[in-house]
């Protein structure tokens, strides 16, 4: 299972967000970056998780100096609206684009379009879940927005459409470090072929064992609990492997 | 032995930042190949690949460059990289059937596997022959990023293996070698890889 650091970007900091509503801030993306790589991160997320919020473009320079220090991939997403967004943001050193509020508002075609120009492998679609009593219902604008659009038929429309893999962030646990929406995210990946990043809910080691024991997802996405410290990627996958679970060294 | 290295840009696809970068880092020097009079003065070549076989053939095509990469690989100590491998291949089937520079008698099939496609994440090397490239690395774990693969049975040099689905991870050539992960992605294993290369 891949071990991945997210940086939720409100340039030019780091932010935590709780819950999705208050931010605080906590660090700049290049020192981050470059921590949780000398940590052993197996890749970096990236998200400017505003862009689309505040209809704005896209910070290439930002995210340009956060690539430059990186030899793991590096993925980046917010506000992205168009192909050249795409071949822009490739350009300066990402190796994968994170998409969502665009295909679900605007264009769902454009999944289809970057992935027969740069490849399935590079274009991730994130999927903001919000629970209601029996489904989960895909939000945009970080976590703002309603789209009535349900989850599990939606993973299955962008795989078909040629994601090459889907993060899934939950809109109720992102931010409290109380455990992962499990349900949903077993859900999600017995749903699809493509792998399934997991976010949202990490508060201890256990959390993450629990997640990778019973939903099996390709990777697990950390944000606060390597934020304040409470655990480093090293420790993290230490622990991992001391339950059996197949970690990179 | 002279340095500098070629790297071939075609297509909107390519992201040549990252592998120009990590062979910078390893002490090689880079120049980035934009038409048939750059090679002129490189010593070594790097194909990198990000995109669908099917662009990147035409990319090569509508740049020129076919005929020239053809030869140039032919003389010259070469790496490709990801797709940048696979198009050594004779026929690629991404998004049909699609020619390739015909180096290295293969063709490029979707993986099939009992596991998620795209293959995505650092996995180990099964180091089949003594080779230059991976001297060192044998023990190393690398980032692969693919859903497609070479089928090839006379060029391996390394096997890799995805829920046990074996295929290729590396093949040689005389002195043209591929590798379907990424080094420029793959920590300071990666950057040692660019500088057996650097030092072939």
């Amino acid at each position: 299972m891949r071990i991945i650091a997210k940086l939720d970007v409100k340039p030019p900091y780091v932010v935590k967000p709780v819950h999705f509503e208050g931010l605080r801030k906590v660090g700049t993306p290049q020192e981050l970056a470059k921590k949780y790589y000398e940590q052993g991160a197996d890749e970096l997320f990236y998200i400017d998780i505003v862009a689309s919020l505040y209809r704005r473009n896209i910070l290439f320079k930002e995210i340009e100096q956060t690539a430059n220090q990186l030899y793991i991939p590096f993925a980046v997403g917010g506000g992205v609206k168009s192909i050249e967004d795409f071949s822009k943001l490739f350009h300066i050193g990402a190796d994968k684009v994170v998409i969502n509020t665009y295909a679900v508002q605007k264009d769902p075609d454009i999944i289809n379009k970057a992935a027969k120009i740069f490849g399935n492998q590079a274009v991730v679609v994130n999927i903001e879940a919000k629970k209601w009593g029996n489904w989960w219902e895909c939000y945009t604008d970080c976590g703002r927005i309603q789209s009535g659009k349900d989850v599990l038929e939606w993973v299955r429309e962008v795989e078909d459409r040629g994601a090459g893999e889907i993060l899934l962030q939950s809109v109720d646990h992102d931010g409290r470090q109380r455990g992962f929406d499990i349900e949903l995210s077993k859900k999600v990946v017995e749903s699809v072929d493509i792998p399934v990043v997991v976010t949202s809910g990490a508060g201890t080691m256990k959390d993450i064992l629990n997640l990778a024991l019973e939903a099996n997802p390709s990777g697990i996405a950390i944000a606060s609990l390597l934020h304040y410290n409470k655990s480093t990627i090293s420790d993290i996958k230490e622990y991992l492997k001391e339950n059996g679970i197949k970690v990179s060294k | 032995m002279n340095n500098t290295i070629g790297l071939v840009n075609y297509g909107i696809a390519g992201n040549i930042h990252s592998i120009k970068k990590a062979i910078e880092k390893a002490g090689g020097k880079v120049k980035v190949i934009e038409q048939v009079e750059d090679f002129g003065n490189v010593d070594k070549i790097v194909i990198p690949g990000v995109g669908s076989f099917k662009d990147a053939m035409e990319e090569l095509h509508n740049k020129k460059l076919l005929d020239t990469i053809r030869k140039e690989i032919l003389s010259k100590p070469t790496l490709g990289i990801c797709l940048g491998m696979q198009i050594l291949s004779t026929l690629g089937y991404e998004y049909g059937k699609t020619k390739g520079l015909g180096i290295v008698e293969a063709e490029v099939k979707p993986i099939i596997v009992d596991a998620k496609v795209p293959h995505m994440g650092f996995n180990s090397l099964d180091v089949k022959h003594h080779n230059a490239l991976l001297n060192g690395l044998e023990n190393e774990e690398f980032y692969f990023m693919h859903s497609y693969e070479m089928v090839n049975y006379t060029d391996i040099i390394a096997l890799t293996s995805y829920a046990d689905h074996k295929f290729v991870s590396a093949i040689q050539k005389e002195n043209i070698y591929g590798v379907q992960f990424h080094p420029e992605k793959s920590r300071e294993a990666g950057i040692q890889l660019f500088q057996n290369f650097i030092n072939l």
